[in-house]
């Protein structure tokens, strides 16, 4: 268990003037970024963490969930004012934001928005908090037969949650695994598929990875959309009620219930692998909806309706990191680029963490909870200027994006063969989504394929290759079945899907 | 359309496990003959694993649809923008590569304002460089 002392001296860390700085500086970016359409924090995050190097671990990782957080509030302005979310997790939001803001009373709308985002965000982090140091406990019980287990879990459960189609994603697990197994193996060490590359004989560079797949292959889909003409600017229509252009308290704590059941469903679902702000966010607002006494005003700008949306969207992102600190197990893609980091900065996530690194993950925590009074305090002031940076063109926004990751990637990876293997991925990346296949999934097998072989090497060397031996570990077995069940319940609803289709 | 996308993607990667299976990892992963898990034996599992998912693919399709084809022309253009880009950055370096790739970037994405090319020209390069260079101590491609 991590003693006071390390919690105390890790929070002590966080807040010191230089993490306050990169703290700030995250959630400035991310509330910008998340006011673009189409950049989003995620693309951002991407793009940042070779910018990363220089710093310190703590700062590095604190500046990426500051954009994270920030970016999850950004987003709801141009859901609220174009009814075009600047992240899809804000795609719930702009139910109600949206006709509210048509109402003139946009300031409202994104101040309620940002109210309860950052209340599930809190609320998700004090879990994160609490839970995550005695599952971790837990965690190192295990050894590598369980962790294996583990991670055929994972990949069962994200291959049936995300995306339409088990098989596919199943298919762009096995990509993933594909490109991890690029490099040398790690049993013996020999070269494999390096193709004569020996750029490449430690493995592909994550930050190539990571932003071709995510953030290049983006933004030629967006791109590519674009029709000659540039997105004209919006016009923001205002009364002159001065309670139009807030929220009072009385119509804040009317909505506790309300964010207390969003913040619940998010952390929930945020815990698990693969699920995602998107379907918490959707999934608040049809309980709320069903639960409310006025359900004929959804969908006409109840605040209800994006309190619902953004406190669940919002909450996801604490919780997210449960898996990734207890198990070293990403759940969604924010959290791979955060585990990412962790590597790039010569940190292995999971269980021993807190035993390895206690004062830096405390240091994290106290950062997460700064992130969330800097987005207050930054949201208050700034929603103004990001309603005016919704009408930024997105040709200088994209082109800037695209020579940042260029830079980005030629600095991580030392030259600029990472920039070229930055775009074949990209070119992946582009294709696997406008075939339906998802790259998340993508990604977080290529951040596990070295561990998932280094576990079943060390399962095989344990139980002397007979696999029959597993029935000497029952955690093991119960994720093994819990996997099978995973897959042949996946595998019956989209039969049912197919049917009701 | 939406049944063809399934079944051309399925199709391709049945294909692509049988290429890499028999062609592409016995030349490209050394044999070894100690050991738990082979350097094969991962990639192998993956070849079989996109063969049999291919091939359910083609048969179980979903309603996946594809963007129209002057979306994927318009992407081709813009990864060989890109991929002409790096290679300038190769040949001149970032800096002085920059100030022609970001307009030429942002003509393609359709900017015909004066005003918002000379930025990307000038302004983001700059502070590219002002932010790498002076601030990170980095250097640039």
């Amino acid at each position: 268990m991590v003693d006071v002392a390390t919690i105390l001296a890790g929070f002590g860390d966080a807040f010191t003037l230089w993490n306050l700085m990169f703290v700030l500086f995250g959630v400035v970016v991310g509330q910008f970024v998340g006011a673009v359409p189409g950049i989003g924090p995620v693309m951002a995050m991407a793009i940042a963490i070779p910018f990363t190097f220089g710093l310190d671990t703590l700062p590095a990782i604190a500046f990426l969930v500051g954009v994270n957080k920030g970016g999850l509030v950004g987003g709801a302005v141009p859901a609220v004012l174009m009814n075009t979310p600047g992240t899809p997790d804000a795609a719930a939001t702009a139910l109600d934001g949206y006709p509210l803001a048509r109402k003139g009373k946009p300031l409202k709308a994104t101040k309620m928005a940002l109210f309860s985002s950052i209340t599930g965000d809190t609320f998700s982090d004090i879990v994160l908090i609490t839970v995550s140091a005695p599952l971790a406990i837990l965690a190192l019980r295990m050894g590598p037969v369980e962790v294996f287990a583990l991670m055929i879990f994972a990949f069962a459960v994200l291959s049936g949650l995300i995306g339409n189609s088990l098989f596919k994603g199943i298919i762009a697990a096995a990509l993933g695994l594909l490109a991890a197994s690029i490099g040398a193996d790690p049993e013996h060490y020999t070269p494999r598929l390096i193709f004569g590359h020996y750029e490449v004989y430690d493995g592909l560079p994550l930050a190539s990875v990571a932003i071709g797949m995510l953030a290049i292959s983006e933004i030629l889909r967006r791109l590519s959309q674009i029709r000659g003409r540039m997105r004209p600017a919006i016009v923001v229509v205002e009364t002159d009620d001065p309670n139009d252009k807030r929220v009072t308290w009385a119509e804040y704590w009317g909505c506790r219930y309300t964010m207390l059941r969003g913040a619940s469903i998010g952390t929930v679902l945020g815990a698990l692998p693969g699920i995602g702000s998107t379907a918490a966010a959707f999934m608040s607002y049809a309980a709320t909806k069903a639960g409310s006494k006025e359900p004929e005003t959804f969908g006409k700008g109840n605040l209800h309706g994006i309190a619902a949306a953004e406190s669940a969207n919002s909450a996801v992102v604490g919780a997210n990191l449960i898996p990734l600190l207890t198990l070293g197990i990403p759940g969604s893609v924010g959290a791979a680029l955060i585990i990412s980091a962790f590597m790039i900065h010569g940190v292995q996530p999971g269980p021993l963490l807190f035993q390895d690194q206690g004062r830096l993950i405390y240091g994290l925590f106290g950062a997460m909870v700064l992130a969330n009074f800097m987005n207050l305090w930054v949201g208050q002031l700034g929603l103004r200027f990001w309603i005016k940076v919704v009408s930024a063109p997105e040709s200088m926004i994209f082109a800037s994006a695209l020579l940042l990751c260029i830079v980005g990637v030629s600095m991580a990876t030392g030259g600029l063969f990472g920039v070229a293997v930055m775009l074949m991925f990209a070119a992946l990346g582009y294709l696997m989504t406008a075939f339906g296949y998802s790259v998340v999934i993508f990604i977080i097998a290529f951040f596990l394929g070295p561990r998932f072989e280094i576990s079943l090497s060390q399962s095989l060397a344990i139980t002397n290759g007979d696999l029959t031996k597993i029935a000497n570990y029952p955690i093991a077995l119960v994720l093994l079945g819990l996997a099978v069940a995973s897959f042949i319940w996946f595998l019956s609803r989209s039969k049912v899907d197919e049917a009701d289709t | 359309m939406t049944k063809t996308a399934d079944r051309a993607s399925g199709a391709l990667f049945v294909v692509l496990g049988l290429a890499l299976y028999f062609y592409v990892f016995p030349n490209n992963i050394e044999t070894v003959d100690s050991g738990w898990v082979y350097p094969s034996t991962i990639p192998n599992a993956v070849a079989i694993v996109l063969i049999v998912c291919g091939a359910i693919l083609t048969v179980k399709t979903t309603q996946q649809g594809l963007p129209p084809a002057r979306e994927f022309g318009m992407a081709l253009v813009f990864l060989a923008l890109l991929s002409l880009g790096i290679w300038l950055v190769s040949v001149v370096g970032f800096l002085l590569a920059a100030p022609i790739i970001a307009p030429a970037l942002m003509l393609a994405i359709g900017e015909r304002r004066l005003l918002w090319l000379a930025l990307g020209c000038f302004a983001t390069p700059a502070l590219i460089w002002f932010f790498v260079v002076q601030l990170l101590d980095r250097s640039l491609p």
